[in-house]
């Protein structure tokens, strides 16, 4: 329980007031010389039972009407914040609003979603409790906001449901800094949050540097974390994997893959359900039924014909209205694959042959692919804006070749390096060349990521002969990179340097026969560059997938709506989903793929969070009309009432006795 | 009787009689001029050492005809009844009862309840005016009187004489006594029971503060002793009533723990204790053929005094 007035409770030593009167009573007690005192010890014999009981009741009834009393002008609250007991008004309260898709799961009693009940309850409780100044700072741009009362908080377009993920750690930067540079008082920061894992990342370690942070601050800060971690176990998401237009006989058509997947289910008690799917193309509907097993479904490869002169446009797929509305469809656009074109630097020849022709034949008849091999002095005269992939085998470039590089990697795209011959010290992306090892026999390689990435299994299911290759000279290389496939004796065969944008591989040998097998069995080497051209092209091309909160305000500001089903500020495209025009180019915005991953920060993780700090947590259901703080100072004040009334009808004197015995 | 009646009013009226006294307040000259008339008769046999209105076990030369016996050697011939003789050819020797005076030993309880008194008198001067009452009317009527104070044990005892100046001195015991200290009652009873040889009136004057159980052996030995006992059960009428409307602080008098208390609580369990007392008295003295008169002191002695009396009179027949 908390109050609003706590310092009233310095009075509770006043409910001894009645014990001190009786004690004072005891003292103004008459004395008499008495002589029947046998019949005055009988009787206080007899006085064990019920009577003392009565005594003990009526002392407690006062008791208890005092403290009634003075609990009910402390202004109690009824609530599980324990955190608030004690304070008293805050000078500034923030709240930190997780707007992300997961939030708008509803729940039971209104059919609220977890957004909407968390700011109904906020508005209550802040109302109730009272600050100098409330911030808004919500998960998507995470700036903060003035309110001028909590129930803004209600219609406020920037507190309303968005397509982009939280980043708490972020928001709670924000908040510090906020805290930090308004220097402001005593403050409560409010969380409203889901604690899905992929909002919180708990494991990051931005969480220590928050919380040192949060403990150096001179003024009173109070967290308190209002959780709706309950899942909706049988919530179906749909999410478009792959779509490409593609030319066939008699016209064109849409090839649509997509994933149905329910993680909260149990794979082995999971029932069987059928989706049935919509997909709306350019105004034109269709449905299809997939059937649903288990925690998902991949539904691949399902065509959808077009007008053969429709080149480019958008669409979505929706399933049936469930737990999370968020996640029942999803936007997508399409456009004429671009060229693809590679640009080949390579100083061994037997080595950029393989690679060359690797990259310039097409898997898809209607895609153009082109390799061009160029001399590192050439590379300023290439238009950049049209190169999806390079291929590297050459010693690191330094200076403007670097720089080159490094652009074309922040635009998105794919850059492969091969061990040179001859090695140099140069450094690029962290990585550096360390020197070749010769092997008498062929190196096998032990592993490889065919889960995800360039060498990843076939739409088919068929995993690379990645294991078929043998691997005869190897370079070694040195830096912060991921390995995706590993040799026998632990040297990275291929690995990936992490960016922000695009991607940058490592190979540690080369195609030419005397390093390795890459380019007799070609199957590996060529979908590895067919992969990583592909995704660069994907950057190119004129019909994009975004996902919502990831481009930068400023590129967002000239996004025209295109789908009309969800309604928003302007302001705010780059976190709604929906189709947008930009300029010559449609994009696609969804919500990001972590927001199907329902896994949430563990409790003892949450209180770890916050270790140190001054931290209160409720955990709440969505569509919950109860009020998270209530005033309950009136069940006090009949609590005083009851208590007075008892303590009176146990004092009421008896019926007066006859007169007593005589002789 | 009239000289003691003298003496007694002497002792009121004249400081050279008893220069030590000015006046015995708890002696009422128009109560005992009322009483006189009264007798006081035992309900038992006496055996006197003289003639009294007393009945004797022995048979004797009263005008009152016991009961003719048969005639056997060594009997006094004077006193064969020729009569009987004449009728019925057979030798038979009348028989008269014998009268005689009685012991009367008055059994005043001193200990400190005695003290106790919310009309304006305690129970200590009740038992005074009771005590010196009776004393006056069994000195008057011939009979020895004598007075036992007792407390913890027997604080002054005065064995029963019959002249007029242990009257005086009777009186005088029963002036000084104060209240004090614990009640063995039913310990000096004992005691009491086997010192007092000849059969006797036993007149206890006591509040009784003990529990009836441990009287009933008194009681009986008393009575084993042939002894005709008499019970003045003194109370105040506050004792009975526990009429009190504030809190109350309650000294024991006989140097007991004291007691804080709310009247209205405890009043109803204190007259059930008072009440089961009660009853568990009356029961004892029943059993043991006591004479009980129960007497709440804001009464007038007088009164009391009549009823015991009177039926001590009516027990003999005469009224």
């Amino acid at each position: 329980m908390s109050f609003l007035q706590p310092w009233l409770l310095y009075g509770l030593p006043l409910i001894a007031l009645p014990i001190v009167i009786h004690l004072i009573n005891q003292r103004r007690f008459q004395t008499i010389q008495w002589a029947a005192m046998m019949f005055l010890l009988a009787a206080h014999r007899m006085a064990r039972g019920y009577s003392r009981l009565r005594q003990w009741l009526i002392l407690l009834f006062r008791t208890l009407a005092v403290a009634g009393l003075l609990f009910a002008i402390s202004r109690p609250l009824a609530s599980g914040w324990l955190g608030v007991a004690g304070g008293s008004r805050a000078d500034t309260t923030i709240i930190l609003l997780d707007r992300s898709p997961s939030m708008q799961q509803r729940g039971g009693g209104t059919g609220d979603s977890k957004l909407e009940s968390g700011k109904r309850q906020l508005v209550q409780a802040l109302e109730t409790l009272g600050s100098g100044r409330w911030v808004l700072i919500e998960s998507t741009t995470r700036e903060p906001h003035e309110l001028e009362s909590p129930r803004a908080l209600l219609n406020l377009p920037s507190a309303g449901p968005a397509s982009a993920s939280a980043d708490l750690p972020m928001m709670m930067q924000a908040a510090y800094d906020y805290i930090h540079h308004n220097r402001a008082g005593q403050t409560e920061v409010w969380i409203c949050s889901d604690l899905r894992e992929s909002d919180w990342t708990a494991e990051s370690g931005r969480w220590s540097t928050l919380r040192d942070a949060f403990l150096e601050l001179p003024q009173q800060v109070r967290f308190h974390l209002l959780a709706y971690p309950q899942p909706a176990p049988e919530n179906v998401s749909v999410r478009v994997t792959e779509v490409r237009r593609q030319t066939t006989s008699d016209g064109a058509e849409l090839v649509v893959s997509l994933r149905l997947s329910r993680p909260g289910v149990d794979e082995k008690t999971a029932a069987k359900v059928n989706v049935p799917i919509q997909f709306e193309v350019e105004g034109a509907r269709s449905v299809a039924t997939v059937e649903l097993t288990g925690t998902y479904v991949d539904f691949k490869e399902h065509r959808i014909p077009i007008e053969r002169t429709r080149q480019r446009g958008w669409g979505r797929v929706s399933i049936p209205a469930d737990a999370n509305p968020a996640d029942d469809d999803f936007y997508f656009a399409f456009d004429n694959p671009p060229p693809r074109r590679t640009i080949v630097v390579a100083e061994d020849p037997q080595a950029q042959r393989p690679l060359q022709l690797a990259a310039s034949v097409s898997p898809d008849p209607t895609v153009q692919c082109s390799a061009e091999a160029v001399d590192v002095d050439q590379l300023t005269t290439i238009e950049w804006d049209q190169v999806s992939l390079v291929l590297w085998q050459a010693p690191l470039p330094t200076g403007p070749a670097a720089n080159l590089m490094k652009s074309f990697v922040d635009r998105g795209g794919q850059v492969v390096f091969l061990p040179p011959r001859n090695l140099t010290s140069d450094e690029l992306f962290g990585m550096r060349w360390q020197s070749w090892v010769a092997e008498n026999d062929p190196v096998a390689v032990t592993s490889w990521r065919s889960d995800e990435d360039v060498l990843a299994r076939t739409l088919s299911g068929a995993a690379l002969p990645v294991g078929q290759l043998e691997v005869l000279q190897y370079c070694k290389v040195s830096g912060d990179a991921t390995p995706l496939a590993t040799l026998a004796g632990g040297a990275p065969l291929l690995s990936r340097v992490p960016t922000e944008q695009g991607a940058v591989y490592f190979w540690a040998t080369t195609p030419s026969p005397r390093d390795s097998s890459l380019a007799s069995s070609g199957v590996v080497l060529y979908a590895f560059v067919q992969r990583a051209l592909a995704t660069g092209a994907a950057q190119l091309s004129k019909a994009r997938q975004i996902d919502a909160g990831a481009t930068d305000s400023e590129s967002a500001s000239t996004w025209v709506r295109l789908s009309e089903d969800e309604q928003g500020l302007s302001t705010e495209s780059r976190f709604q989903r929906g189709v947008y025009s930009a300029g010559d180019r449609l994009l696609a915005v969804n919500r990001p793929v972590s927001e199907d991953n329902i896994i949430e920060v563990a409790d003892g993780r949450v209180s770890g969070l916050f270790r140190g700090l001054d931290f209160a947590r409720v955990d709440e259901q969505a569509g919950n009309l109860n009020a998270l703080i209530q005033e309950i100072w009136r069940v006090f004040l009949v609590m005083m009432l009851i208590a007075l009334v008892l303590e009176a009808a146990l004092c009421l004197p008896k019926v007066a006795r006859t007169a007593g015995a005589t002789a | 009787m009239c000289r003691v009646l003298d003496l007694l009013l002497a002792a009121a009226e004249s400081p050279v009689m008893f220069p030590d006294r000015q006046s015995r307040s708890f002696i009422d000259t128009r109560v005992l001029s009322r009483l006189a008339g009264l007798p006081l008769f035992a309900r038992r046999p006496m055996q006197g050492a003289v003639s009294g209105r007393h009945a004797s076990p022995h048979r004797g030369s009263s005008v009152e005809f016991a009961e003719y016996r048969k005639y056997v050697p060594g009997d006094d011939l004077r006193r064969l009844d020729w009569r009987a003789f004449g009728r019925s050819d057979r030798y038979y020797v009348k028989e008269f009862e014998a009268d005689t005076n009685l012991r009367c030993c008055l059994v005043v309880d001193t200990s400190g309840s005695m003290g106790f008194g919310s009309t304006g008198i305690t129970k200590i001067d009740y038992a005074r005016r009771i005590a010196g009452t009776l004393g006056y009317l069994a000195s008057q009527q011939g009979d020895a009187v004598g007075v036992a104070c007792v407390a913890k044990g027997v604080v002054q005892n005065i064995p029963p004489k019959r002249n007029a100046a242990h009257l005086r001195q009777i009186l005088d015991v029963l002036e000084q006594t104060q209240p004090k200290g614990e009640t063995q009652l039913a310990a000096v009873l004992h005691e009491l029971a086997e010192t007092i040889r000849q059969r006797a009136l036993i007149i206890i004057l006591s509040d009784l503060f003990i529990e009836p159980e441990v009287l009933r052996s008194s009681f009986q030995h008393l009575r084993f002793r042939r002894h005709d006992v008499t019970v003045f059960h003194l109370l105040d009428p506050l004792e009975l009533s526990f009429s009190f409307r504030r809190p109350m602080r309650f000294l024991d008098m006989e140097g007991g723990p004291a007691i804080f208390a709310e009247p209205n609580d405890i009043a109803d369990r204190y007259d059930k204790a008072l009440q089961a007392y009660l009853t568990d008295l009356k029961k004892v003295v029943l059993e043991s053929a006591i004479d009980y008169q129960r007497i709440s002191i804001d009464e007038n002695y007088e009164q009391a005094l009549v009823r015991f009396l009177v039926s001590r009179a009516q027990s003999k027949g005469l009224r």
